[in-house]
């Protein structure tokens, strides 16, 4: 089934031609350049710049998989969670190419796109033997990006289980966050782990987020940022010139690893606890594509016998449309497209 | 549940209950208290499950003057002056408790909160007692005030209500604040809520924790929701990264009646929670470069439908949230980084 898909949940524009679970293109313009001008979004300019770029990213998502309007079987939609007037722009798009084609028209939830994301495939003459076509159910998994922290159990597709989510921030605008905090701009993340990378872990120290309280299975950062908050003062209290680069790269590392450390805390309780015949463990969302973060979680999934899945290339791990179309074609639903409209807060079920 | 006249009479049936380990529904100078004999450990604990409130948080105790006061507690220099000052009246004094109230009411560091009620009712009863009586709003925890039986006794299960022994009706009381709450046993008196007794010209409170900080934004919200559904109001939250917006906002939310779990917004810009009949528009500055960027997500129809908003990073837009000085109830929050790892204070100020 050709899905021509359409995410325009937040900063990126992006659409996207699938094939079953096979990613034919995906096409993404990132605002984050614009916005970072600015050092941060700017909902107007976000709403502009998805109504001047989507028809583009459109033409060519069809152009690059080859693919013509009357060659499409179904459109799918991010109709939520996101920014309200960011999705407006998408679903009305979507509305029209579905009218254009004369085929269905599937509103997708964005959380339910990133969790089903590890199972899209590149085409056949890029696969290797690496590529896993079989998925085991029931399955973990974990989405974790700039809007979502969450850990779920799949007893299949459509069949959700929330077993933790955060209570404050997510992942991504923790590290962003924190990003912001040693003056490293917006947005942070990536930046972020490439110093963190370099960083010596035993130079200053912070609290894990609610060490042995695992059990509570919820997820938080709040503490975390205020204890870096904390540290970083004081350390400019002793050093007018605090931080020195070398110090950046400490507390970057320092600052990851308890945030890390948290999610694998709690991961690991629950999957200790949950009684299970989960074969499978999917990452998806922005933050999947921290080498570091994968490394804990592929331990983790090791020890317990699990098969780690994570999206085959980094550009299906942050916002994108062809996890769209790949959610689509595995758990659609067909719904009067009249009837379709954003959702700007709903939740996974 | 037995409802009788506030009047002479009142006295001794109060009286009795009491004796008896029960609990009485009465009326204050501030709002309707729930009370029991605050030496006996049974009464506190039924009325712990009246409040349906967590182990641990301690409650203040009603007495009839200073020299009972003083067989509970120590009172240093500072206490005395404020005993001096503002007592009988609005004022909730704590110090270092004499471990002679049942287990529950001093706090876990062995602090206690005495009042004094400037109402002839309460001050006959305890004196008549001989003994304290726990001086806790009537309402269970994060209801409603109650001025009136009826607050009491619409918000509360049926289950609560079978543990209310007497309700002492005085009508409805003029709407006042509840007592100020000051802690004399630091180096410097703190405000710990900030209420019907100007203590200190400048309003702000001192937050220990997180639940403090939750019970802060109740407290303020408790002050103005009379004006919900008439105007639109506006909670403007200030404050470093880490401070505790999201965690007051969580707070509100609780004091509103919303269960949704209320998260930070700083990736969507807006969440929006639906509770009771109430919903509550959760809004983040901290990406947001242009102030007139708020009024793209839709502010101005927000004021104008007169809903609930909260705006984390306010400093940051503060000239738009001005524009809506006229036509909203706004209220600018602020909370500071205190001393210790966990405490912040929270000051805050109304549009006038």
């Amino acid at each position: 089934m050709t899905i021509l898909s359409i995410d325009t949940s937040c900063d990126e524009t992006a659409a996207a031609l699938t094939d079953n679970t096979t990613v034919l293109s995906n096409i993404v313009w990132s605002q984050a350049a614009d916005h970072a001008k600015f050092g941060g979004v700017m909902p107007s300019l976000a709403k502009r710049m998805h109504e001047e770029r989507i028809y583009w990213v459109i033409e060519k998502a069809l152009l690059s998989a080859g693919k013509k309007v009357g060659d499409i079987n179904a459109v799918a939609v991010t109709t939520g969670p996101g920014l309200s007037i960011a999705l407006g722009v998408g679903v009305e798009k979507a509305k029209e190419m579905a009218k254009k084609a004369n085929v269905p028209l599937i509103p997708i939830n964005h959380v339910e796109a990133h969790l089903l994301s590890p199972l899209s495939q590149p085409k056949p003459k890029n696969r290797n033997n690496k590529s896993k076509t079989v998925s085991k159910f029931p399955a973990f998994g974990l989405v974790v990006s700039g809007g979502n922290t969450i850990f779920v159990l799949l007893n299949g597709v459509g069949s959700y289980k929330v077993l933790a989510e955060t209570q404050d921030d997510a992942l991504g605008e923790a590290l962003d966050k924190a990003a912001r905090m040693l003056g490293l701009g917006y947005p942070g993340g990536a930046i972020f782990e490439k110093m963190a990378a370099k960083g010596n872990l035993n130079a200053f120290s912070l609290p894990v987020p609610l060490l042995g309280q695992e059990n509570r299975q919820i997820f938080s950062y709040s503490g975390l940022k205020t204890s870096f908050y904390r540290l970083i003062e004081s350390q400019k209290a002793k050093d007018p010139n605090f931080p020195s680069k070398t110090d950046t790269y400490n507390l970057a590392a320092t600052f990851q690893n308890a945030a890390f450390t948290h999610i694998e805390r709690v991961v690991s309780h629950i999957i200790k606890t949950k009684e299970s015949s989960a074969g499978d463990f999917y990452l998806g969302g922005g933050v999947a594509a921290n080498v570091e973060l994968r490394k804990r979680l592929r331990a983790i999934c090791r020890k317990h016998g699990l098969t780690f899945r994570v999206p085959y290339i980094k550009r299906l791990c942050g916002d994108n449309a062809a996890m769209v179309g790949v959610c689509a074609f595995l758990n659609p639903k067909f719904i009067d497209p009249e009837k379709i409209d954003r959702d700007p807060n709903v939740k996974l079920l | 549940m037995r409802i009788i006249k506030s009047d002479r009479r009142a006295i001794t049936a109060a009286v009795s209950v009491l004796k008896k380990g029960g609990l009485i529904i009465y009326p204050t100078e501030t709002l309707y208290g729930a009370g029991v004999d605050a030496t006996n450990p049974s009464a506190v604990k039924k009325l712990s499950e009246y409040k349906s409130r967590p182990l641990g948080k301690p409650y203040s105790i009603a007495v009839s003057d200073k020299k009972m006061a003083q067989n509970y507690v120590f009172l240093n220099p500072t206490a005395e002056n404020l005993y001096k000052k503002f007592l009988p009246g609005p004022l909730t004094v704590i110090s270092k408790g004499k471990q002679k109230v049942a287990q529950g009411v001093e706090s876990e560091s062995g602090t206690l909160g005495i009042r004094i009620p400037d109402y002839k009712l309460v001050l006959d009863i305890v004196g008549v007692l001989g003994k304290p009586i726990t001086a806790t709003s009537a309402n269970a925890s994060y209801k409603k005030r109650p001025y009136s039986v009826s607050d009491v006794v619409n918000n509360i299960s049926s289950r609560q209500k079978a543990l209310i022994d007497l309700v002492i009706d005085a009508g409805t009381l003029p709407r006042r604040d509840p007592s100020s709450v000051v802690d004399t046993t630091l180096d410097e008196p703190v405000v710990l809520r900030q209420g019907a007794a100007e203590i200190f010209k400048k309003v702000g409170v001192l937050s220990r924790s997180e639940e403090d900080t939750m019970n802060v934004a109740k407290e303020i919200w408790q002050k103005y929701e009379t004006h919900n559904g008439s105007r639109a109001i506006i909670f403007a939250l200030q404050g470093e990264m880490g401070a505790g917006k999201t965690i007051f906002t969580k707070g509100l939310a609780r004091a509103m009646g919303i269960n949704e779990l209320v998260t930070s917004p700083t990736f969507a810009l807006e969440n929006e929670y639906t509770g009771g009949n109430t919903t509550l528009h959760h809004f983040d500055a901290w990406r947001i470069e242009n102030p007139q960027e708020l009024l793209a997500l839709g502010l101005k129809d927000l004021v104008a439908d007169r809903r609930v908003v909260v705006i984390e990073w306010a400093e940051r837009v503060s000239d738009v949230i001005h524009d809506f000085d006229a036509e909203a109830v706004v209220i600018w929050v602020n909370i500071k980084y205190g001393q210790a790892e966990k405490e912040r204070h929270v000051d805050w100020g109304v549009n006038k």
